[in-house]
């Protein structure tokens, strides 16, 4: 209001000073508004469009629970379905020390349902005190479990683990896994990608009792999927011909305190291994106190001179080469043959003079087979070693094969021609053994051993991975193969250094060997160290299975003998015998036994 | 006082019927929970019946057969 113009004296300035301070106040305070109000514009801004991905994210976190979800591991199977290996759930009762604030409380709660002593977890739990994990009991069954999860601060994990129901059974070809489902050894090694499946993640939004309330969308590729189980394996190998082929080599392995001994059973046919045992062996469950050297499995590792259980291969070459033929006779010098360029030739008991072919592998002439090889020549006796796979990995679908040692013609002596074909100056595995007898044994052919049958997918569909038999090549030609078979190697089992092995219902054949074990500086041989070894099959008219039986070094000491005929023959013998009862079931009495029975009263 | 008694009815409805709309918002959240719970504890259920057939493949293979006949 105006007062008058008059007199703009004392009251009038007073008033507006009042109104000045008043309008400053209230611009002063409005501009502060305003500042606050465009700050938190400014914050609100920051939060919702500035940092939204970071508070998104966080928020997320906060949300969202992960779930790895590990896929389960295939199951090795043998060629009847039995489970050889397969993985279960197991649970893991486990307390996160940080959340817990009396461990001996907790302690005293877990001991009556997990069925330990209190004080064992107190100091489980205090032992972990920094951490957020500290297991208690793995193992646990599921009403334990449960019970267990009720108690402040304890949780419930569940994991795989792998079991091995037959034990050392077939462990060299099984093999074993590490604590996190690796394969370390044999199928589990060498099919350690099938076996292992893919895993998966789901993604969950979860309340604030982290129960799942959906899902969410994942951040990776193949979230909120199913995980892929592994794929399971069927093998060649059936459990009770392992099961006898273990037995009857575990009884001569101890008998003659051998330092190892190994035998395989394989179809002739197909190359298939019905039974592959390698001593000493291990549990696969246990593998923490096991020797690491008992994890070799020999049968593919161990390189070794074979001695005359390779003279059949030798022989049946210098037949189908044409140096030599079944009816002719070749000196032997009675048992001493010494020349220029190959020193002297022994035999390992008697000398013989004229000796047939037959006569030669019956009484494993050294120098019968010296001879031979003189005749054939280096080339042709490589060549036909190599045919027959010797010098080379076959290929088997195991892990650590060795290549055994076949030197190249170009660096052999007159030595090597007269010493090879009775098994020196070659170093072969067990396994190329075996499929040289397999490849003579069904006419020539070639075939590759395997141990893999198919490969069942989770879905049920099964892979067929055996190798496809080859319907043409021969190694050697068939009527050789047949003959050195039908003829020479039954006449070793029949007449020969073989007679451990014969067996009434079946014609055997075979070869015995025993070869003497280089020694580790490579001068000369050990003195009394010997692999005794015998190869071999029945029936002779048609091979159905083949069987090879090596025992490394037994003691020399006990005085029960040393040879292969001795140690491995009787072996291989009690092999076939239970093997082909099996196959082919027990003997039926003959028909005229038949009638007697009839017709008694 | 009819018409007191419609306007609490009104209300009392209304309310009820937010109840219901919130806690049915709820139930795809609760019939997940269920769905995951239910399918948790069949996994379990199989891997015990797999456990329970390794236990009789552990009784009935070979070299077990042949321990027990041994003793």
């Amino acid at each position: 209001m105006r007062t008058g113009q008059a007199d703009n004296t004392g009251p009038i300035t007073a008033e507006n000073a009042d109104e000045r301070r008043e309008r400053m106040a209230i611009v002063v305070f409005a501009g502060l508004v305003v500042l606050a109000f465009a700050g938190l514009i400014w914050r609100c801004y920051h939060l919702q469009c500035a940092s939204a991905d970071h508070y998104a994210q966080l928020s997320l976190r906060q949300q969202c629970a992960y779930l790895p979800l590990e896929p389960q591991r295939g199951a090795i199977l043998d060629c009847r379905g039995r489970v050889l290996a397969a993985s279960n759930q197991i649970r893991t009762v486990f307390v996160d020390p940080m959340i817990v604030e009396d461990p001996k409380e907790t302690a005293n709660a877990l001991a009556p349902i997990l069925d330990l002593p209190a004080h064992e977890i107190c100091k489980m739990i205090t032992d972990r005190g920094a951490y957020r994990y500290a297991p208690i009991a793995t193992g646990v069954d599921s009403s334990a479990a449960e019970a267990a999860r009720l108690v402040h601060g304890v949780g419930v994990q569940y994991g795989w683990q792998r079991h091995y129901p037959m034990g050392r059974l077939a462990s060299h070809v099984t093999g074993y896994t590490s604590s996190d489902n690796r394969g370390l050894g044999g199928i589990e090694y060498e099919f350690d990608g099938e076996l292992r499946g893919e895993g998966a993640r789901h993604v969950f939004f979860v309340d604030v009792h982290r129960r799942p309330l959906s899902f969410a969308v994942g951040q990776r590729s193949g979230d909120n999927g199913m995980p892929t189980n592994g794929d399971s394996v069927i093998l060649t190998i059936d459990t009770t011909i392992q099961q006898f082929v273990r037995e009857e080599l575990l009884k001569q392995y101890k008998a003659f305190e051998a330092e190892a001994a190994m035998a395989v059973v394989a179809d002739p046919r197909s190359g298939a291994i019905l039974a592959m045992v390698s001593l000493p062996d291990f549990d696969p469950q246990n593998i923490g106190r096991t020797d690491p050297n008992y994890f070799l499995n020999r049968v593919l590792t161990d390189q070794y001179e074979p001695g005359s259980i390779i003279k059949p291969f030798s022989a049946a070459i210098a037949l189908d080469t044409g140096v030599v033929n079944t009816h002719e006779t070749i000196f032997c010098e009675h048992g001493n043959y010494r020349g220029r360029g190959f020193g002297r030739i022994g035999e390992y008991r008697q000398g013989f003079g004229d000796l047939t072919l037959r006569e030669i592998l019956q009484n494993s002439s050294n120098i019968g087979m010296a001879k031979l090889g003189q005749r054939m020549g280096a080339e042709r006796l490589y060549e036909g070693l190599t045919l027959f796979g010797f010098g080379k990995r076959i290929g088997i679908d195991l892990p650590g094969e060795g290549e055994g040692l076949l030197r190249p013609p170009s660096e052999w002596t007159g030595y090597s021609v007269t010493r090879i074909p009775f098994g020196q100056e070659i170093s072969v595995t067990a396994i190329q053994l075996v499929r040289a007898l397999c490849m003579l044994a069904n006419g020539g052919r070639l075939v590759r051993p395997h141990v893999i049958e198919a490969i069942v997918k989770p879905d049920g569909s099964v892979v067929d991975i055996r190798p496809p038999a080859l319907r043409v090549g021969y190694v050697i030609k068939p009527q050789v193969a047949r003959w050195v078979v039908q003829d020479a190697m039954t006449a070793v089992v029949n007449d020969g250094t073989g007679k451990r092995a014969q067996l009434e219902r079946w014609q055997v054949f075979g070869k015995t060997g025993t070869a003497q074990l280089a020694r580790s500086d490579g001068r000369g041989y050990e003195e009394r160290a010997y692999v005794a070894s015998f190869m071999g099959g029945a029936p002779a008219e048609d091979p159905r299975i083949v069987v090879l039986v090596s025992v490394r070094r037994p003691n020399y000491a006990l005085r029960k003998g040393y040879t292969g005929g001795t140690i491995a023959a009787p072996v291989a013998a009690a092999i076939i015998e239970r093997t082909l009862t099996y196959l082919e079931g027990p003997q039926r009495p003959a028909d005229s036994e038949t009638i007697a029975r009839v017709s008694r009263p | 006082m009819a018409s007191r008694l419609c306007f609490a009815l009104v209300i009392l409805f209304f309310a009820a019927t937010l109840i219901v709309a919130v806690h049915m918002r709820g139930a795809n959240r609760r019939a997940f929970y269920t769905l995951r719970t239910c399918t948790v504890e069949q996994r379990h259920l199989q891997q015990e019946l797999w456990r329970k057939q390794l236990q009789v493949e552990a009784l009935t293979n070979p070299a077990s057969v042949s321990q027990r006949l041994e003793r």
